[in-house]
């Protein structure tokens, strides 16, 4: 406590500094913080509104505030810097908490507006249109936070507290200028297994597996309405404006009293409303008529505008139809939104599903797309280089390919046999040692020797299955147990840094020279990964090795296209490119959204 | 005794309206009706080139072959061809009449020919099986639309809605469609399909029973998801060519019995839509 005083006394002397970016951590919270205090003069406040008691290693309870931003904000500090003035407070004096704080709660402390955006249709635009608000109100100021209370995806990372969330939460966080994605921006994420279950992850951590009727019946009105009402309520004490997104439509009448996903969360959150039409296929206008009119009127009423998105061509011919679509709807179309070719991760199964191909570069690169495949926006750096990514389901693509990514699988064992079956996995031997082979997490367990199931925790049965034979390790399925955390590490041959995230059932006894040297404190001395450099055969856990550009370059100058080297261009970071794709979005919205309109219905004073 | 008539309109484009129409043609084809598709104008770069050297869109040709007659100039009247810049070729009935700009209204110009070619196709067949164009609910095109309500006001031919669930969203895209479709044409909308189902369909029925209650179109089936190996006619979408190694006809026609054989398990009111075909005028 010593200690935080010094320091609090230190803050008090210096003033109001604004964000401090010179400091390595900055931003620790989010983009536009102040930085004044950087130990809290209010510490340990108690409030249940901005901490929450932890447990220490040995046991004792702890007060923490890491995820309190209330003395980030700006005008906060003013004040407390002004009235320590008036009232020549020094770090310590009792009265910060029992003075100060409350007059500063009073003032300053107000629960967050929530925004939901929702769609007529699965992939009608609702997270490209989350992840463009969350900026547009991130640049005006605001502390803001995604939320999708409950999302269907295999694209998941980790968050810096090890929890599980869906790939596009993180992303959404990012576009909202926040440092950390958390567990409460989709406190429900759902993976489906191949058959009729689904691993239910709730807050981060895996709660069992689902059928859809189980989902529905048993998890959904108990705990699954308690976690949305906690986690909005968590993020609305510390946000602005939280903008939450549905999932499907939100005007499925045969199981509109069951699921929590749309009109329900909106109505736990207290959340007004956009609905998001995609265009492109057509019946645009029926889709949203039909929307807002089946939808029950208690909760019609949260739906204050309509955005019309992805239009190809002229948008003023659009007009008119737009007109007449409010009058029936009476509900103003805030946005007709041309289509924005804007390159951000691709997280819509839909969108993958009609797309082969991403990008248009020289090289080849054939990813074998596997029926249970996951976590394919492994890939999408490869689009910021000279690439072609082919996503392949046939040994021809694979004996074509200047280079082969085994991705990520939801099931291993039954992702192998798919690919002995029809002849990828002989497609594979034969390119061996001829073009680079990279394995992540399930493609890397397939690359090895035997994978050992006892208890038919990923296969369909116990037992022990030959793998690729690419590397000699052995992968064991011993428990029902997840590795999830975050990796920091170095290229072994000291080539640069690399980050990524481990999701993964099962783990390996690796009998391979190791790629990566684990940084993280705590676990210095462990290494990552495997690599045979002569034969081209690289293999990791980590999910996003090749967003920073080290391993990628790596990779990419193996490859060999019509014999020729692929000297890669200069390596660009791939978080620099999305936070640039991510303005371009906001810039997008901008022009072609109502903003006066957008802003009443946020509630943002003019 | 005039031919039967019915015309399949979807929530969407790419929502199945040309394979069940299909589907459709080849069922009454089993049954033993001499029956002809027609689709008014189609937007399509696939065409195919009858025996007297009419280019109608390659839906028509598929169906008619579904039908067991061969393709002609009448079954696809107005056919028009992107051809870049904002322009497209018109083809009527068949032969090439103008180069006209997207926005362009050209439906007074071509409305007696269409109708002409449906008023021949009705003499020389038991039954014509029509198809719809895109959604007829886009507010903004409407007045000048030829394939849906264009018809529909036309010729008073009774409709199917077909709903593709793929997406999400099937209900409100049809209770929409059905709000958005003039209340001076409404009595023609009968029945609705949904299209591209998996799973277990008892789940659907509080929500079907709403439909049936708010429109009094009646629920006609669900269709259960699976590809059909057709040549996509869609501007809109990509054909992969998975036709196979053996003759184009032949395999296409094996694909589509078992899509029928399928759909008809599956319960398919085949017999209510020949009931609403009986309607038309």
């Amino acid at each position: 406590m010593d200690s935080i005083r010094v320091q609090v006394a230190k803050e008090l002397q210096k003033g109001d500094i604004g964000s401090n970016t010179e400091c390595p951590y900055h931003p620790c919270h989010f983009s536009g913080q102040n930085c004044s205090f950087c130990y809290c003069p209010f510490y340990p406040c108690m409030d249940p509104d901005l901490g929450y008691n932890v447990k220490s290693r040995k046991g004792k309870d702890v007060w923490s505030c890491e995820d309190c931003l209330f003395i980030h904000r700006n005008d906060v500090v003013a004040f407390v810097m002004q009235r320590a003035k008036e009232l020549g407070l020094e770090a310590g004096d009792p009265r910060f908490i029992s003075e100060v704080l409350p007059e500063a709660k009073r003032r300053f402390f107000h629960l967050g507006k929530a925004i939901m955006v929702v769609g007529a249709t699965s992939d009608a635009g609702k997270s490209v249109t989350v992840a463009a608000l969350c900026r547009i109100l991130h640049r005006m100021g605001y502390i803001v936070a995604p939320f999708k209370s409950q999302n269907m995806s295999l694209n998941s990372r980790v968050t810096p507290k090890g929890a599980e969330i869906a790939m596009i939460q993180v992303l959404q966080s990012q576009a909202a200028g926040m440092r950390n994605p958390n567990e409460h921006m989709n406190p429900i994420l759902m993976k489906p297994k191949g058959n009729t279950m689904s691993q239910v992850i709730v807050e981060g951590k895996p709660v069992g597996d689902f059928s859809a009727q189980d989902y529905y019946n048993e998890f959904v009105p108990k705990e699954g309405v308690e976690a949305v009402r906690r986690n909005i309520d968590f993020l609305k004490k510390r946000c602005d404006f939280v903008v939450m997104e549905g999932a499907g439509s939100p005007a499925e009448i045969n199981i509109y009293d069951k699921e929590i996903a749309n009109m329900k969360a909106a109505e736990i959150a207290d959340a007004d409303c956009i609905l998001v039409v995609n265009v492109k296929w057509g019946g645009s206008f029926a889709y949203a008529l039909g929307t807002v009119k089946l939808i029950p009127e208690k909760d019609r009423k949260r739906i204050k505008g309509i955005i019309l998105n992805n239009i190809e061509g002229n948008i003023d011919y659009f007009m008119p139809g737009a007109k007449e679509l409010e009058r029936l709807c009476g509900i103003p179309v805030i946005g007709v939104i041309p289509h924005l070719d804007v390159d951000l991760p691709s997280e819509d199964s839909e969108a993958f599903r009609r797309a082969n191909v991403r990008g248009n570069g020289k090289l080849r690169i054939a990813v074998v797309r596997f029926p249970r495949i996951s976590n394919f926006t492994d890939l999408d750096p490869l689009s910021a280089e000279d690439c072609t990514v082919i996503f392949a389901d046939k040994p021809e693509q694979i004996l074509r390919a200047d280079a082969v990514v085994l991705p990520g699988t939801k099931n291993t064992i039954d992702d192998l046999q798919w690919m002995r079956d029809n002849g990828i996995a002989d497609a594979l031997a034969h390119v061996k040692g001829k073009v680079p082979i990279l394995g992540i997490c399930g493609g890397y367990q397939m690359m090895g020797k035997v994978l050992h199931d006892p208890n038919g925790i990923e296969g369909k049965a116990p037992g022990d299955y030959p793998g690729l034979g690419l590397f000699d390790n052995e992968s064991y399925w011993k428990d029902y147990s997840k590795v999830v955390r975050r990796d920091r590490a170095e290229m072994i041959d000291g080539g640069g840094e690399v980050e990524g995230y481990e999701i993964h059932m099962g783990l390996s006894d690796v009998k391979e020279k190791p790629l990566f040297k684990i940084t993280d404190r705590g676990r210095e001395g462990e290494t990552e990964g495997s690599v045979r450099e002569d034969e081209m055969l690289f293999g990791t856990y980590m999910h996003g090795a090749l967003d920073r550009p080290a391993f990628r370059r790596k990779f990419i100058s193996m490859i060999r296209h019509d014999g020729e080297s692929a000297a890669p261009e200069p390596p660009v970071d791939y978080g620099d490119v999305v936070e640039e794709a991510l303005d371009e979005l906001a810039d997008g919205f901008e022009a072609h959204l109502d903003m006066d309109k957008f802003k009443e219905i946020a509630g943002v004073p003019r | 005794m005039t031919a039967r008539s019915v015309l399949f309109l979807g929530t969407s484009s790419d929502c199945g309206k040309t394979t069940i129409d299909a589907l459709f043609c080849r069922w009454l084809k089993r049954k033993g009706v001499k029956v002809a598709p027609f689709k008014a104008s189609n937007l399509s770069l696939n065409s195919w080139v009858t025996e007297d050297g009419r280019e109608i869109g390659m839906g028509q040709a598929f169906q008619a072959w579904a039908a067991g007659t061969d393709p002609t100039g009448d079954m696809n009247p107005v056919l028009m061809k992107p051809a870049g810049n904002g322009r497209m070729q018109i083809m009527l009935r068949g032969r090439p009449l103008m180069d006209v700009s997207y926005n362009d209204d050209y439906k007074e110009k071509v409305m007696p020919d269409v109708c002409a070619s449906y008023d021949h196709l009705r003499e020389e067949y038991e039954a014509v099986v029509c198809e719809g164009s895109g959604s007829p609910a886009e507010i903004n095109l409407m007045a000048r639309d030829i394939a849906n309500v264009g018809m529909m006001r036309a010729r008073h031919i009774p409709c199917v809605l077909v709903g593709d669930i793929e997406r999400g969203g099937v209900f409100a895209a049809i209770y929409g469609t059905w709000l958005i479709i003039p209340d001076d044409l409404k009595p023609l909308m009968k029945g609705f399909i949904i299209n591209r189902f998996r799973g277990d369909g008892s789940i659907l029925g509080p929500g079907i029973e709403q439909i049936e209650k708010l429109t009094g179109m009646k629920f006609l089936g669900t269709v259960p998801f699976e590809p059909l190996k057709f040549p996509e006619e869609d501007s809109l979408s990509t054909a992969d060519g998975g036709i196979g190694k053996g003759d184009v006809h032949q395999e296409f026609l094996r694909n589509l019995d078992s899509l029928l054989d399928n759909a008809e398990k599956s319960g398919v009111d085949f017999e209510g839509i020949w009931d609403i075909a009986g309607t038309s005028d």
